[in-house]
């Protein structure tokens, strides 16, 4: 089982770009770490415009959190947030600042859902 | 990394106070660590009236990446949520909060796997301000 939950700006990211996210982070996950792609589910959070910043100023970055089976070696996890990261980039045209991604352990207990 | 999710009641937060704790937000969290600047995410959930799962009607959940001790986190987590009645003008009983934590090589910002905290190098500065 893979949840990505996915954090983004009101109005940065159109939904036909959502519709495609939504089938690469199957993709990737599928590919990457051998999942079946109906053990993933990608949810979104938009942040109306105002109630997001970074660095103290509007923000207009994303972040894509996701929850992955206990076991894999860091090797296999940054092979993983590095296909993510790739590839959001692609199809979203954000930079490298403007995005964060996280793969916690399922078990993981301490991290922000 | 950080991310700092202040939850309030809906329009209980006017923007021009979102910006000010925003902006406090950040200097504290940079004056009393490593990380960047741009690195600090605040964001501002409102939640509606009733059934909160939160012990306040105002809220901090934080995540950090893991490594800094209790002494730390907790004078951090204090310094926020006096920015906070500082410029929403409630009182410190209003709002409570916890800073979670998540261990840094289970996250990427700037194109790079986050160090420990403490770990940071200048060659990590320099290609995380890059852009």
């Amino acid at each position: 089982m893979i949840t990505y939950n996915c954090t983004i700006q009101e109005g940065v990211i159109p939904e036909e770009q959502r519709r495609i996210l939504n089938e690469r982070l199957v993709q990737i996950g599928a590919r990457v770490l051998g999942v079946a792609p109906d053990d993933i589910s990608v949810n979104y959070e938009v942040i109306p415009h105002g109630f997001g910043f970074r660095g103290g100023e509007l923000s207009t970055s994303s972040s894509v959190r996701s929850r992955i089976p206990d076991g894999f070696s860091q090797e296999k996890r940054v092979e993983f947030m590095q296909a993510v990261q790739d590839m959001w980039m692609e199809v979203t045209g954000q930079t490298t600042a403007e995005l964060v991604v996280g793969a916690a352990d399922a078990s993981y207990n301490n991290y922000q859902n | 990394m950080p991310i700092y999710r202040f939850k309030v009641p809906s329009d209980s937060v006017p923007f021009e106070q979102r910006e000010k704790i925003a902006v406090d937000v950040t200097d504290i969290h940079c004056g009393q660590t490593l990380a960047p600047r741009h690195f600090v995410h605040v964001y501002f959930d409102e939640q509606t009236e009733g059934g909160s799962e939160y012990p306040t009607r105002y809220y901090l959940d934080a995540i950090n990446r893991a490594g800094r001790s209790k002494e730390v986190k907790d004078e951090l987590l204090g310094k926020l949520l006096n920015a906070f009645v500082t410029h929403t003008g409630l009182s410190r009983d209003e709002i409570s909060g916890r800073i979670g934590e998540t261990p840094a090589a289970w996250a990427m910002e700037g194109g790079q796997v986050l160090p420990e905290p403490g770990q940071e190098s200048a060659e990590w500065y320099a290609e995380v301000t890059a852009d």
